[in-house]
């Protein structure tokens, strides 16, 4: 028996414009490129290596975050909110264990509690079923209290200079440390979500839940193990942060989650589930960055910048819409 | 397990976590009667109500938005703004007419929420939370990163001082605003359609119910209460500052699930809300009354929220039956005289 397939002709297929087709995809890099030039034009200062190396530094801890957030927001898990409470674990058990055990170990514990964390969100939101946005508004304030009964409510310090200054040194004397270790969970995470088996279910669970559930995926599994990602990831950097502090409050997370949703918006991962990638979401990151950056150059105090923030967030998600809308996806 | 399991679908059950927040506040207030004498003293639960008014009035809002299925997060930054343009155009335009106008920023701000969720079609969760970061910060640029204070203390003595003696003006208004609302949502047919958008939009579109113009409205609405809230809190602490209400959206999200009203839209009540608010109120008031430090009632309020969520989740299968009041008791009473048909009885 011979199957005939016949060659279907790209008319049939709806073309579409040069925007819709590569805007999405070519916006980042030249939105990036574009702060780049504007950035060079108002500041001197602004693409020397020192400057754009300390950008590196700072985007390191909060992008092993955004490395799991894009995990939750691909597998349509919304957002993980008790991102703060497990930077808090993370760094208050590094820091308190670090002259009990020595620093390494104690690391390993504080990302292995921030882990727990992460698979009991996996179990209510991936197996009981339950809405991401509430359980982890709860699980984070019991969490990050659990934390603060911990220690009593107050800062622990920590007793390791020598993890600080390795932390913050530079390998070879060029690449900070800490951006190397940003790079290499970026790059894991970014070849888990496109080479492997668990990432092309994620992109399935995200795409279509019930089409997926009955072609033999555990969603489920896929769900939950978003959310343990991402405690963990985040639990590291809590770790890290602890480290290269050597000083942790509870409140030491405060406002990563909403720093790691908008790199993640900003890059153009969509909250619907189904698409989007970490080199995006690093992107988006990398973006939101530069750009704070420059406003800091030109003297615009941290807080009033939300104000761009805000407006960023809101213009990426609307162009994102818009885009869907004439690509004819929707 | 069988057996547990008819005791888990038995109408009992389902009338208990039907009206799980009743049973909750009345356990509440008997615990800390029993741990903490002098909390049900008539002071002391003005003075509880009081503390959770500001966030209460936030909560208002937002329990008609939860039940379209929407989230919003910038109550707390609408709230610090419409604070601060009560009190920094107080030299401008006098006391009365500023506070008129932090009303109007809270409107306006519930305004720009509906033009980004129902215009632009962001998700609720994002556009807020980009509005949010705008509406906070906007209040750090307008006061420099500094608290600043008012004309005239006295003006605010008569916003937070109880009115005769019995309760503070915001909790008369939230609770006011509550029950309206709870009758707005139950008699009004325009209340009937605003759980039809939160059901399924789509359907509600079909059968002539303007979705869009429901959840723009909500969305007005809780920019609204949000705006008096902040208004008031200012007020009554002749303060406006850019960190007010930092916690106060949480919260509020909190004491409306614990309510009843289900994030996913749909389902949810006014007077649950209320239930929800004296429960946090009360928990708040016992446990600082017998020292029990800030994050140990963080677990609390968190344990309490997740077991809520979790039996909802787990009894939201069974739709579609009579569960008012009378149905109940006509059936506990017909189980009583016959406990054998107790399964032909459950529709």
């Amino acid at each position: 028996m011979t199957i005939n397939i016949e060659t279907v002709s790209t008319d049939r297929v709806v073309k579409q414009g040069f925007l819709s087709r590569y805007g999405t995809t070519l916006a980042m890099p030249l939105g990036i490129l574009m702060l780049l030039v504007v950035g060079a034009f108002l500041s001197d200062r602004f693409l020397t290596i020192g400057n754009l190396t300390n950008v590196l530094i700072n985007m390191s801890i909060v992008g092993i975050i955004v490395v799991g957030m894009t995990f939750v927001f691909v597998s349509r898990g919304m957002a993980d909110l008790s991102v703060p409470a497990t930077v808090a674990v993370g760094g208050i058990l590094v820091l308190m264990l670090d002259d009990v055990i020595g620093t390494w170990p104690a690391a390993l514990v504080g990302v292995l509690i921030a882990a727990i964390a992460g698979v009991v969100n996996g179990l209510l939101i991936g197996y009981a079923g339950l809405n991401p946005v509430i359980t982890t508004l709860a699980s984070g304030t019991i969490v990050l209290g659990i934390a603060q009964a911990f220690v009593g409510g107050v800062i622990v310090y920590g007793q390791d200079p020598g993890a600080k200054e390795f932390l913050t040194g530079r390998l070879f004397g060029v690449v900070p440390v800490i951006v190397l270790i940003f790079l290499i969970v970026a790059l894991l995470g970014h070849l888990a979500l496109s080479r492997s088996v668990f990432g092309r279910w994620t992109y399935a669970v995200g795409s279509n839940p019930h089409a997926t559930e009955a072609s033999a995926v555990p969603v489920r599994l896929v769900k939950a193990g978003a959310f343990v990602m991402t405690a963990t990831l985040a639990g590291f950097s809590g770790v890290l942060l602890g480290i290269s502090l050597q000083a942790a409050r509870p409140a030491i997370g405060a406002g990563y989650e909403f720093d790691a949703i908008t790199a993640v918006v900003v890059g153009g991962v969509s909250l619907l589930g189904g698409s989007g990638s970490i080199p995006r979401a690093i992107g988006g990151l990398l973006f939101v960055q530069l750009l704070t950056n420059i406003l800091v150059l030109q003297g615009v105090p941290s807080e009033p910048q939300g104000m761009v923030k805000g407006a960023l967030i809101a213009g990426a998600v609307a162009l994102d819409v818009y885009l869907r809308r004439r690509g004819g996806r929707e | 397990m069988n057996a547990v399991r008819r005791a888990f679908d038995s109408d009992v059950f389902l009338g208990i976590v039907r009206y799980r927040v009743a049973i909750i506040l009345v356990a509440t207030v008997v615990i800390s009667a029993s741990l903490v004498p002098g909390i049900l003293e008539f002071r002391a639960l003005s003075l509880s109500l009081d503390r959770i008014g500001t966030t209460a009035l936030v909560a208002v809002g937002l329990t008609l938005v939860l039940i379209t299925g929407k989230l919003d997060l910038s109550g707390g930054a609408i709230l610090a703004l419409s604070g601060i343009a009560a009190i920094g155009l107080q030299e401008q335009f006098g006391q009365v007419p500023a506070a008129l106008i932090g009303l109007a920023v809270g409107v306006a701000a519930g305004v720009v929420n509906g033009i980004l969720v129902v215009v632009l079609q962001i998700n609720s969760l994002v556009a807020t939370l980009a509005s949010m970061l705008f509406f906070r910060a906007l209040c750090h640029f307008l006061t420099d990163s500094r608290p600043f204070s008012g004309l005239d203390p006295l003006f605010g003595l008569a916003v937070s001082r109880p009115i005769g003696g019995t309760f503070t003006l915001r909790t008369i208004l939230f609770v006011a605003l509550l029950v309206l609302v709870h009758l707005w949502l139950t008699r009004a047919v325009a209340g009937r359609n605003l759980f039809a958008v939160g059901s399924n939009a789509a359907s509600a579109e079909a059968s002539g119910i303007r979705s869009n113009g429901y959840v723009f409205g909500t969305f007005v609405f809780a920019g609204f209460t949000a705006g008096a809230a902040g208004v008031i809190q200012s007020l009554s602490v002749n303060t406006g500052s850019p960190v007010f209400g930092e916690s106060t959206s949480l919260l509020a999200i909190a004491a409306v699930v614990i309510g009843g009203t289900r994030l996913e839209g749909g389902r949810g009540s006014a007077l649950g809300t209320l239930g929800g608010l004296l429960v946090l109120a009360i928990l708040t008031t016992a446990m600082e009354f017998s020292n029990i430090p800030a994050y140990t009632q963080s677990i609390v309020t968190g344990v309490i929220l997740l077991l809520l969520i979790l039996l909802d989740r787990f009894v939201s299968g069974k739709k579609g039956r009579d569960l008012s009041l009378t149905a109940l008791l006509r059936s506990v009473r017909a189980n009583r005289r016959h406990p054998e048909n107790e399964r032909t009885l459950a529709p």
